[in-house]
């Protein structure tokens, strides 16, 4: 009997727990967006979350790891969407990597006036952090997979990955810019940039 | 700078030009080995470079036929245009809409370039870098609202056919009404403008030369072109307008626009089910069937002209389509040009010319179209060379019998007359007379493709009853 309430009691606990990180998420996004990052305080977010600045800070060191949090919820999310229709549409490796992006970026729209200000400092290259390392190994996890089911004999090469992560981070740089309309630009400069990329692959794969 | 003559020893070789067009693989591995573009955004086009050396090619062609034969003198005349022509394609190697459109122009002139040459500018109408669906998904997303799936009962993932902004999917409403939805490549709108901008700075160099005025109309008439096409609303307000045209027996049909499934990017129109001209001339259809056709794309022209007051800036084999039942269907109105109360006070001019016939009238109608200097005017080799083109030009129009578009003869004819000119004097023509000569060439390039035999004069007089001109009484 102890031993169920104390179940039921963790339970609880985590769910709280998952409620209140939910809700400060919510908050920042709230609040970036309409007041931007810079303007935004932790005050303010705990105001608008209904916590004290204090628990905060045990959920979230920074602002930036609420928008890390934020960007890899989403872009989890965004995972789970693409591999739920990948196998009716796709069909080259190229449009199934043009989709797994797109989809993200489609799920980080909401995020995206914000990003502008944060992206570099959050998922630049050459910045590597917990949160934005998870993010990282997240996607080219991902990434890797589509390119061995493709039929690639080996493991794309760590400068491979590193030459992705540089285009996608590049595209991402751009999108959180893009004034055209819909971020139409971005479709093209995505498209053409991961065509250059499998066509880069290919002749590394024809080299090998 | 190169003269002309360094420029045509540069030029390949005419059986050399179609072997240097590279396959698409080619170019995309030879790009993985340049370095990342990453500067403006114009630089996505690079691989529109395959079409601007197709572009180069035709142009080299062109150049090594209408000068080989020129004295030096006249050479050093034109090397200020050819420079900044070979310029301006090279330019727009990132702009795969516009030199596919100048592909398009050149391949219906099939008397004018060699078979080979024309077999594979032809292809470029058919093999733009394509969407794949995962981009047209996004894209049709963000400008309906939803993906083709959910707003289509059915959306054919694979084109049928591509236009050269973009490409087209057969689909079905939840009416159950079969579609053909009309894509364009996201953000080439303003990459044209962009590319066209740093056209006008490419031209600047030559506003001291004294063609510079006539050569700046002439390009701003093609970018105003090339940006009407790339509207995809204004095409729509241009179907609804020809739609109203045409009553349902006279064999000639446009389709429906649904507003509600189209923006400035994508347009969903009823979708008719015809053979393409290609389609058909392999069908190898009997002359009656030919002339059928023929006569009715040149009615439907007419029509549009004088009741709308619009014209094809390109009429090329893409416009039409033969349904099974002998309806002509017309589709692809992206490229009209609309005249204002001037230039087609000036088209009046011209009919009024072509019904008179006689040297004065014609004279008469070529100055008010062409810039001509009292020494033009008064060299009678040269006034007789435009009466004539002139009269060549019209000959279709006031032959009193059925006139054989399939006889390339007509056409050889006013590649001589061109020729004879351009060794005398080249004349600055005003934008509208380009133009319309442009459109014309084109019109009748397409129906020497159909080989088409028909009364061109018999449908014109019917057709022009409409505006009740004083000299056509």
């Amino acid at each position: 009997m102890s031993m169920l309430i104390k179940e039921v009691g963790v339970r609880v606990t985590q769910q709280a727990k998952q409620e209140t990180r939910q809700r400060i998420l919510d908050a920042g996004i709230t609040l970036f967006g309409s007041k931007g990052f810079d303007e935004t305080t932790t005050r303010d977010i705990s105001r608008e979350a209904g916590i004290a600045v204090g628990t905060l800070f045990n959920y979230f060191p920074a602002k930036e790891a609420i928008v890390l949090s934020l960007v890899s919820d989403r872009l989890a999310a965004a995972g789970l969407e693409f591999h739920k229709r990948l196998d009716s549409t796709s069909t080259s490796l190229a449009e199934r990597l043009f989709a797994h992006v797109a989809t993200g970026l489609r799920k980080l729209r909401p995020c995206r006036k914000f990003l502008s200000t944060t992206i570099e400092s959050c998922l630049s290259p050459a910045t590597l952090t917990d949160g934005n390392q998870s993010i990282r190994s997240d996607h080219l996890e991902a990434v890797t997979a589509l390119i061995t089911d493709d039929g690639a004999a080996e493991l794309p090469s760590a400068m491979a990955l590193q030459l992705y992560w540089t285009l996608y981070t590049g595209v991402l740089s751009f999108w959180v810019r893009d004034t055209s309309p819909h971020q139409e630009d971005t479709l093209a400069m995505l498209d053409q940039s991961i065509n250059m990329f499998v066509a880069w692959l290919d002749t590394q794969d024809a080299d090998a | 700078m190169a003269t002309i003559s360094e420029l045509l020893e540069a030029l390949p070789a005419d059986e050399e030009l179609v072997q240097e067009a590279p396959s698409q693989t080619e170019v995309l591995n030879s790009l993985s080995q340049r370095p990342v573009p990453l500067g403006a955004l114009r630089r996505l086009w690079s691989l529109g470079g395959l079409h601007a050396r197709v572009g180069l090619a035709y142009m080299a062609y062109w150049m090594r036929s209408y000068f080989k034969n020129a004295d030096d003198r006249d050479r050093d005349r034109m090397e200020t245009h050819l420079r900044s022509a070979v310029k301006i394609l090279n330019t727009m190697g990132y702009l795969r809409g516009a030199v596919m459109k100048i592909g398009q122009l050149a391949a219906n002139l099939p008397e004018i370039v060699p078979d080979e040459f024309v077999t594979t500018l032809s292809r470029l109408h058919f093999e733009a870098p394509a969407m794949h669906y995962s981009l047209l998904r996004e894209h049709v997303h963000d400008e309906l609202g939803g993906d083709p799936e959910e707003i289509f009962a059915e959306f054919e993932t694979e084109a049928f056919a591509a236009a050269s902004l973009g490409q087209v999917h057969r689909a079905r409403l939840k009416t159950g009404q079969p579609v053909a939805v009309k894509i364009q490549y996201p953000g080439i709108a303003r990459t044209i403008r962009s590319d066209f901008r740093n056209l006008s700075a490419v031209l600047l160099p030559l506003r001291f030369s004294r063609d510079w005025e006539n050569l700046k109309s002439q390009f701003e008439e093609l970018r105003s072109v090339m940006e009407t096409e790339t509207d995809y609303e204004r095409e729509a307000e241009m179907l609804r307008r020809v739609r109203r045209l045409f009553n349902e027996d006279e064999g000639i049909v446009v389709p429906r626009v649904y507003d509600e499934y189209s923006t400035r990017r994508v347009l969903t129109m009823e979708y008719l089910d015809g053979q393409t001209m290609h389609e058909f001339n392999d069908s190898n259809p009997a002359q009656e069937l030919r002339n059928h056709y023929g006569g009715l794309i040149f009615r439907s022209y007419c029509r549009i002209l004088f009741k709308e007051r619009m014209l094809f800036a390109d009429p090329h084999p893409g416009n039409v389509l033969f349904l099974d039942d002998g309806r002509l269907g017309l589709i692809d109105f992206g490229c009209m040009r609309e005249w204002n109360d001037e230039e087609w006070d000036y088209m009046r001019g011209a009919d009024e010319a072509l019904v008179d016939f006689s040297d004065e009238a014609i004279i008469t109608h070529i100055r008010r179209g062409v810039d001509l200097t009292e020494e033009q005017l008064s060299n009678a080799e040269l006034m007789r060379l435009m009466v004539d083109y002139c009269r060549w030009i019209w000959e279709p129009l006031v032959t009193n019998d059925n006139f054989d578009n399939g006889d390339g003869s007509y056409i050889r004819r006013g590649v001589d007359i061109a020729m004879a000119f351009a060794k005398i004097a080249r004349p600055a023509q005003k934008p509208l007379n380009v133009f319309i000569q442009r459109s014309f060439f084109a019109g009748w390039g397409l129906h020497h493709k159909l080989k088409s035999c028909f009364n061109g004069k018999r449908i014109l007089d019917e057709e022009v009853r409409v505006l009740d001109w004083p000299h056509r009484k």
